[in-house]
């Protein structure tokens, strides 16, 4: 379980989330919807710990993230909470320098001191699991967009993560990869995981997402079931926005 | 240190000079005189109490012999080891700076009559009882000057011995027990060691020689004016009273003198004309071995470059503002100082502090030093390409910094640092030649003395571009590899991507 109670976000002056509250319940998927500049990468940056919050608390499962902790403190639980957060980013950013299977295998035998010969057996039945098994031994740059993506979906679960974060999965893929995806992603949650997923696309996130939290210049402006937003939202920039998105 | 500036004062003259040649020939009725004032006191040297001015017995000489030439004395100052080749290319009219005749000197220039005679003296240490004669340094290594009487005759004799740019860094390195003695003739002897406390004379000096005017082949005319000018300010005591006033008067002095006064004629004999035998084995031998230690120096200085440029690089581009102000500092500091200053900071300067080091060692060091300042730069260049997402991935998958930037960050960086480490290095090959400032016989001093002892320039210069080469080739082809191998890959996977399209 994911809670974020009053989250607040500054880059100097500027107040870039402001008062930010939501509760992501076991094996759920919120997807996070918003336009550019809501706030809702800066948001995923605070969950995986890459942004020290300002105000508010971010928990996750037994590791507690606090604006006020000193910064020795707060890194060591950002560590923690890595162990259990996994993140795919928009552009994935593959290691160039090793193959599909190298990336896959590299944190599991580095960091987990796993097995070399186990990870790659795990790494294989990921990448199977993908429907990438025969591209193990080629490089990124061989890779096409959503092959490479697919290849950090296979990284990040790699590490056994509790969390799947996923920035704009969508970005780089063609209609028939997203339903793909959204099928793949859906899969996920009866195997136990718990996702963040953020998308402009509201017909992705259709019958994939259990809740929608909507952002607006660093506020939320409504959170709740995705159907209960996408058909019949309380707040009227939540309507514009939907409506607009289609 | 003395060299550099020296350097640059001769390149202006030559400039200025050259521009005098291409202007008129009117510059005829000066005499132009070429010698080396570095480190050449008491001959001609800079003026301590006036450093724009030149002084020195040979200087004050030279304007007697062109006023009883009625001409006006020009000096041109220059190499020691290029001297010859300088008169022959017109640089200037006569060599006056302690100039032995010599016979293979005898078959590039033409020499005037001996105006002094001078004699050999082995210095040492004054607290070393071991040697008091040259016969004591059979197994030991004495320092001269290069192409001189006296390592002419070290080499005939068979001792080791190591050539210097000037006396002054000889002697100081007998202080330095970076040698066991060094042998010079008396004049400077006289000059820089005698009242040196830390430093005594060993025996008493020997071998006679002749000092004389070299001028180009065929410049009779020039020839005759010098001698008969030698003459006369012999016979007018001119010589005499500048000899007495520079303490370089003496019963040899006397003897030789009172031949010309008598009014003899003929030959000067019982001097000894050393010679240097040259033969081509033992000169390629002795390019073989520079040949060692230019790889030598610059193995080891990369080695030194490239373990300390990844400090360096790392303290600059991530480290608290202390470590990256005092690695920028270094790198500054090394970059933007010339090489050769820092050499012959390490090896003149160092000694000052208690820290003294072998040639080869401060060679191999300086250069190392200076090349991790360059290589600290390509690294981080190579570091700052690698995009942010790369340390935000790793980071992601619970890796720590050190192991995002040993598994992640540092093999990227290094396909991208490669081609210009590669460069840096042809480049620190063909480097290393400074090291001839601090005396290490590496191949570029190598070509520059036996070029200059045989006045085989372009033979000896083939031999050492070959030398070069063969040491720089293997180098060019190896890097080839390593990034065709690099490329290769890349170019595999795009083909098996092809295939499962």
């Amino acid at each position: 379980m994911i809670h974020v109670n009053g989250l607040r976000k500054r880059f100097g002056s500027a107040e870039i989330l402001h008062d930010i509250s939501f509760t992501v319940p076991d094996q759920s998927v919120l997807g996070v919807i918003g336009g550019s500049g809501s706030g809702k990468t800066t948001l995923l940056r605070c969950l995986n710990g890459f942004e020290r919050i300002s105000g508010g608390t971010i928990e996750c499962g037994d590791i507690k993230l606090e604006s006020h902790l000193s910064a020795k403190e707060y890194k060591h639980r950002v560590k923690n909470l890595r162990l259990h957060v996994g993140t795919v980013f928009q552009h994935f950013f593959l290691f160039p320098h090793l193959s599909a299977i190298g990336n896959i295998i590299e944190a599991p035998v580095h960091v987990l001191r796993t097995a070399k010969a186990t990870a790659e057996r795990e790494a294989l039945e990921l990448l199977e699991s993908v429907g990438l098994k025969e591209a193990a031994l080629r490089y990124p740059e061989s890779l096409s967009g959503g092959e490479q993506q697919r290849v950090a979906i296979a990284r990040a679960l790699a590490m056994r993560p509790a969390v799947l974060l996923f920035d704009e999965p969508t970005s780089a893929l063609d209609p028939r990869r997203t339903v793909s995806l959204r099928t793949m992603l859906r899969s996920f949650v009866g195997k136990g995981h718990t996702m963040v997923i953020i998308s402009h696309s509201l017909g992705f996130l259709d019958g994939l997402a259990d809740n929608l939290l909507y952002m607006e210049q660093g506020d939320l402006v409504e959170f709740g079931p995705t159907n209960q937003v996408l058909n019949s939202p309380k707040d009227p920039r939540t309507k514009d926005f939907v409506a607009q998105a289609g | 240190m003395k060299r550099s500036p020296y350097l640059a004062r001769h390149l202006v003259a030559t400039i200025l000079l050259g521009l005098l040649l291409c202007n008129n020939a009117s510059s005829q009725s000066a005499l132009r005189w070429g010698a080396d004032p570095s480190g050449g006191a008491p001959y001609v040297f800079t003026d301590p109490a006036n450093p724009d001015q030149y002084i020195g017995y040979e200087k004050e000489m030279v304007e007697a012999l062109a006023k009883a030439m009625g001409r006006k004395a020009e000096f041109v100052p220059s190499d020691w080891e290029t001297l010859m080749s300088a008169l022959q290319r017109g640089s200037f009219d006569v060599i006056v700076n302690g100039f032995e005749p010599t016979t293979d000197r005898a078959l590039q220039v033409s020499f005037s009559k001996p105006y002094y005679i001078f004699q050999l003296q082995l210095t040492v240490r004054r607290d070393d009882t071991r040697i008091n004669s040259l016969a004591d340094c059979q197994n030991r290594v004495v320092g001269t000057l290069g192409n001189t009487a006296a390592s002419r005759y070290l080499q005939q004799q068979g001792i080791p011995f190591r050539t210097y740019a000037d006396p002054i860094g000889a002697y100081q390195d007998v202080e330095l027990k970076r040698l066991d003695a060094a042998l010079m003739d008396v004049p400077a002897e006289a000059f820089y060691a005698h009242n040196n406390p830390k430093l005594r004379p060993a025996g008493e000096p020997f071998l006679n020689g002749l000092y004389v005017v070299g001028l180009r082949k065929g410049d009779d005319a020039l020839k005759a004016q010098i001698d008969a000018a030698i003459d006369q300010i012999i016979v007018d005591g001119t010589l005499e009273r500048i000899l007495k006033k520079w303490n370089l008067w003496n019963n040899a002095q006397v003897e030789f003198q009172n031949t010309i006064r008598s009014g003899t004629k003929g030959e000067i004999t019982g001097y000894v004309m050393t010679n240097s035998a040259f033969n081509w084995r033992e000169a390629l031998w002795r390019l073989t071995r520079a040949a060692m230690v230019t790889v030598l120096l610059a193995f080891g200085a990369m080695i030194i470059a490239v373990v300390l440029g990844m400090p360096l690089a790392i303290g600059q581009s991530m480290g608290p503002s202390w470590l990256r102000g005092l690695c920028t500092t270094y790198v500054e500091f090394f970059r933007g100082t010339p090489v050769l200053v820092q050499l012959l900071f390490l090896y003149f300067g160092l000694p000052a502090v208690g820290l003294t080091m072998p040639g080869w060692l401060t060679a191999l060091v300086g250069l190392g030093l200076n090349y991790a300042a360059y290589e600290s730069q390509v690294y981080r260049a190579a570091l700052e390409a690698i995009p942010r997402g790369q340390w935000e991935a790793a980071y992601s998958l619970s890796m720590s910094s050190v192991l995002a930037f040993r598994r992640i960050i540092l093999p990227q960086a290094f396909r991208i640092a490669l081609p210009p480490m590669t460069n840096d290095f042809v480049s620190l090959f063909k480097d290393t030649s400074v090291a001839f400032a601090i005396s290490v016989w590496e191949l570029a001093t190598a070509y520059r003395e036996l070029a200059n002892a045989s006045g085989q320039f372009l033979l000896l210069g083939v031999a050492v571009s070959l030398f070069y080469l063969a040491m720089s080739l293997p180098m060019a082809h190896v890097a080839r590899l390593l990034e065709r191998r690099l490329r290769e890959r890349s170019t595999r996977q795009e083909e098996a991507a092809e295939v499962a399209a």
